[in-house]
Order: structure tokens, then C-alpha cells, then sequence
């Protein structure tokens, strides 16, 4: 999980590295002036509190405690899809704004950076959705399986982590 | 299984966090945020403080993560290496492109003849 994670890091570097290349570069079409701070900020700290509930739940699977675990799971989705709410909710104010995949080249970094770490957290909604379904059955995730549900916890603390420098870099720090 | 039994009972032998210890991290990662929303409120006033007062914020939050929720402060040192070392070649890559666009080295060379021929016909 650790060497995926790493790899990831590449994935992601390489793209905010083309984010910045082509942030503020661009002589048509909105630019940075276009984020709303709110909204977003908003956005991540409802993906900050999901990693709470994540380590909450990985706290419930490692100490037995199946109904604590299953509850926190049922909240990281739940945060991760009102993540994903805000980020459609965003890309479709910018659209309408003018900033599509195709208007610059900044429009066309920003969408697929944030497009991609979104795809990210759609994947683990997905992952946690499955061991909660599973956690459920019978003979499902339980106290004597308590690993899987600590990966899904590793990914889904690293996709917030991804957020708080995409944020920082992103968002908060103006453009030069 | 019987090497995720291994991984597991390497991964039980960290003291515990508590529930409090992790719902007062919840919260100190909540006030940086905060704080730093508030800094880019007031871009103009802190000036050049505002991008590496931001960075080291972010900083501190993604190594709360990583070390409390992500539990890398308690497992094996050869986890930290292994990301540590995928973390610092992103960074490096980043840093790389960055300074490579940045500065266009036919501006030295040829006084931006490559970038701009038309001024200098």
C-alpha cells in the first residue's frame, strides 16, 4: 500500500507541476480570480473531518468495536460524497462563469488536477461503500479482519492529504 | 492471511491513540485551516510572509496526517523511507518543471532571440 501511495505522490506531483506551469499564464478567459475561498474552504474541511471519522472507524476495527466502526464509515461516505457534491457544485459555477476544459490552458490544468484527486475520492467512496456493505454480512469484515478496513483508511487519509496542498497551492496562494 | 496477520500484529504494537487524542488532532487540523483561510483574507497587508506562512501550515497538517491518522509515527521506519522517498521525487519533479519554465535559458544565450525573432530583425 505504501509503494502504491508513493507512486501516487509522482501522479500527483506531476500534475500540480503542470497546474503551475500554466497558472496565471493564460491571455484569454478567466483566471485564479474566479476561486471562491468559501466554498472551497467549506468543501475541505467537511474532507478533513471525513479523515477523522476515517480514523475513528479504523479505530472502532482495531479495538472490536464493530458498531463504532461501522457508523464512521457510513460517515466518511457520506462527507466524501458532500466533498464531491461541493466539487460538482464548484466546476459548474466555473463553467458557467466561462472556465471549462477547453478555454486555456489553465482551465484545462485546474479541471484535470482537481478532476483527478475528485476521481480519487469518488474511488474511495466506492471502497468504503464495499467494506460497509460487507461488514454487514455474516461472514464479512469483522474483528478478526480489521487490516482491510485500515488500507481503506491509509488511501483515504492520502487523498486528504493530496487536498491540503492542492488547497494551499491551489486556492490560497495567489497567482504570480 | 497469515502475512496480514504479520502486517497487523506490527501495526498493534504502537500505543494506542485514544478517541480524545484523535478528536483534539480533528480539531487543531480544523483552526489551521481556519488561520490559513484567514492569511489569504489578508494578502496584501502580510505580503511576501503570506506564501511560506501558508506553506508551513499545509506542512504541519500533512504531517499530523501522515504520522497521526496515517499511523506512520508508530509503524516500521521502512514505510516513512518507502513514501518519504515518493513524496521528496514528486517534489523534486515539481520543483524541476517549475524552475524549468520559469527561466528560459534562450534569454541568456541569445538575448530571447528563440522566444521573440521578430525585435531583433
Amino acid at each position: 500500500m505504501w509503494i502504491f501511495l508513493a507512486s501516487e505522490c509522482l501522479f500527483f506531483g506531476s500534475l500540480l507541476s503542470t497546474y503551475l506551469v500554466f497558472k496565471g499564464e493564460s491571455l484569454s478567459g478567466p483566471g485564479t480570480d474566479i476561486f471562491a475561498f468559501e466554498i472551497t474552504s467549506i468543501s475541505t474541511f467537511v474532507l478533513l473531518m471525513s479523515s477523522l471519522s476515517m480514523v475513528l472507524a479504523v479505530y472502532g476495527a482495531q479495538h472490536g468495536q464493530l458498531g463504532l466502526m461501522k457508523l464512521m464509515l457510513l460517515c466518511t461516505i457520506l462527507l466524501g460524497l458532500v466533498f464531491l457534491g461541493f466539487q460538482v457544485y464548484e466546476f459548474k459555477t466555473f463553467a458557467s462563469e466561462g472556465l471549462t476544459l477547453s478555454t486555456n490552458q489553465f482551465g484545462a490544468s485546474f479541471y484535470v488536477l482537481t478532476g483527478f484527486h475528485g476521481c480519487h475520492v469518488g474511488v474511495g467512496v466506492l471502497y468504503l461503500s464495499s467494506l460497509l456493505i460487507s461488514s454487514v454480512r455474516r461472514n464479512g469484515i469483522g474483528k478478526e479482519t480489521p487490516l482491510y478496513i485500515d488500507i481503506g483508511g491509509l488511501y483515504w487519509h492520502f487523498v486528504d492529504i493530496v487536498w491540503i496542498v492542492l488547497f494551499t497551492v491551489v486556492y490560497l496562494i495567489p497567482a504570480y | 492471511m497469515a502475512e496480514m496477520d504479520a502486517v497487523h500484529d506490527a501495526h498493534d504494537e504502537h500505543p494506542t491513540t485514544t478517541i480524545r487524542e484523535y478528536l483534539i488532532i480533528g480539531l487543531v487540523l480544523s483552526v489551521i485551516t481556519a488561520v490559513e483561510l484567514v492569511m489569504s483574507l489578508y494578502e496584501d497587508e502580510l505580503g511576501v510572509v503570506l506564501i511560506p506562512g501558508l506553506l508551513i501550515f499545509s506542512a504541519i497538517k500533512f504531517v499530523i496526517v501522515v504520522g497521526m491518522f496515517m499511523h506512520l509515527r508508530f509503524d516500521s521506519i521502512r514505510f516513512t523511507q518507502i513514501f518519504a522517498f515518493g513524496f521528496i521525487l514528486a517534489t523534486a519533479l515539481l520543483i524541476a518543471v517549475v524552475v524549468l519554465f520559469a527561466y528560459d535559458a534562450t534569454d541568456a544565450i541569445g538575448g530571447g532571440f528563440i522566444g521573440d525573432p521578430i525585435e531583433h530583425h
